[in-house]
């Protein structure tokens, strides 16, 4: 049985710095993957995940363990998404990965091509109707559905009430409903609206 | 049809906590009860589940971990050991392939010498023949020198030959690991050169990192 996030938070802060080794190996592939999933950049994600994880080690002596270690690199990865999503308003860029992904499709016939086709029409409808949503219910939405998150846990990444979370999560689900039966999506029933 | 208790945030909050598996007893009791009398909120649960399972099939790509460089980076030691390599490969080719020829020649010096031999060895016969009538028992010991002389020559040519084919296959092995190491290298720098300018940022990430954590122990 390893060692808990906590005990090698400890052992860093103790000077043993290969136990930050062990934290990152635990925990870079999710924070990579909340990162694809904010910014829908496969490099950009890869670059925020070593920033959050650079950032974490240079702050680990300052870290009270208050919070969860996990809820901590979060919060550290949600900031540093939240910041290239601010510069790009002000810089408008587009990826080569958005145009693949918006480009045309070569549809090889051969069997299981049309569910693999449909596989792919629904993963891009999902990922629209995602970045669809204002800033703050897309993060809780990702940070549930996707990193499986606790209510706690995202309140204390997110630095807000579990309330005030669980609202932002119902609205966007609410409105992914909308979105993707708008779009024709398999499996979305009629929904009824909450008032703002 | 809308449920009465659609601005309820309490109760929205418990169906969340059902939703995700994070209702307690008491929660699920509460949504339990409101489902029996609210076929609204039942539909709803419903389709937020089938709304869960679509969202499923957002995946992240798979990618190899951002702190390992991604595929294999050739350092410039390795790439400059390559080219030592090569001229290596390359003057053991020429100098073998010389010095096979110089075996060689000196192999057909000696087997002309040997045939000479034997020529001056068969004239002598030949000569002593002409000059002194053989009886059936001289003529028998001629036969079976000239047999056994012509075995030892047999083999003596076997010999040879095996020779030769022995430094042929010796210098033919030497000149295939020689390519095969220079194919090797070769190949590792187009995999270095496909894999692009990611490989050099994440090997720089990769040695940042490690100035990170010496400067952090040193403290």
């Amino acid at each position: 049985m390893g060692r808990s996030d906590e005990e090698l938070v400890g052992a860093c802060q103790a000077g043993e710095a290969s136990a930050f080794d062990v934290l990152v190996g635990r925990w870079e592939d999710r924070i990579r993957g909340a990162a694809y999933r904010f910014l829908g950049s496969e490099d950009e994600a890869r670059d925020v995940a070593q920033e959050a994880f650079l950032k974490a080690y240079r702050g680990l002596s300052g870290f009270k363990q208050e919070a969860r270690f996990s809820s901590w690199l979060y919060q550290i990865a949600t900031n540093l998404c939240r910041d290239r999503l601010r510069r790009r308003k002000t810089r408008p860029q587009v990826s080569l990965e958005a145009l693949e992904e918006t480009g045309p499709v070569i549809v090889e016939m051969r069997p299981g091509a049309h569910e693999r086709l449909l596989e792919r029409d629904l993963a891009e409808a999902v990922r629209r109707a995602i970045h669809t949503l204002p800033e703050e219910q897309r993060e809780v939405v990702i940070l549930k559905e996707y990193q499986e998150l606790t209510f706690l846990e995202i309140a204390q990444a997110l630095d807000v009430p579990v309330s005030t979370v669980k609202t932002r999560l119902y609205r966007g689900l609410v409105q992914l409903r909308l979105r993707l039966e708008t779009e024709g999506v398999r499996g979305s029933a009629p929904v009824a609206v909450p008032a703002p | 049809m809308e449920c009465e208790r659609v601005r309820d945030e309490a109760l929205q909050g418990d169906k969340l906590d059902v939703l995700y598996g994070e209702a307690d007893a008491a929660a699920r009791a509460r949504v339990d009860t409101h489902l029996e009398a609210c076929a609204a909120c039942r539909e709803e649960l419903q389709a937020l589940r089938s709304l869960r399972r679509d969202l499923g099939h957002w995946r992240v790509p798979v990618a190899r971990p951002s702190f390992t460089p991604r595929g294999f980076v050739v350092p410039h030691w390795l790439a400059a050991a390559a080219l030592v390599l090569l001229a290596f490969g390359a003057t053991l080719g020429i100098s073998g392939y010389l010095s096979l020829r110089r075996a060689l020649a000196a192999q057909e010096a000696r087997a002309a010498e040997l045939e000479r031999q034997q020529r001056e060895s068969l004239g002598a016969i030949q000569a002593s023949l002409a000059r002194t009538p053989v009886s059936a028992s001289d003529a028998q010991a001629l036969v079976a020198r000239v047999e056994a002389g012509l075995d030892e020559r047999f083999k003596a040519s076997e010999a040879l030959q095996a020779e030769r084919l022995d430094r042929h296959f010796a210098s033919w092995q030497e000149r295939a690991e020689v390519r095969r190491r220079v194919d090797m290298a070769q190949v590792a720098a187009s995999l270095s050169y496909l894999d692009g300018r990611h490989g050099e940022q994440l090997a720089r990430t990769n040695e940042l990192m490690g100035y990170v954590l010496q400067a952090s122990q040193k403290r």
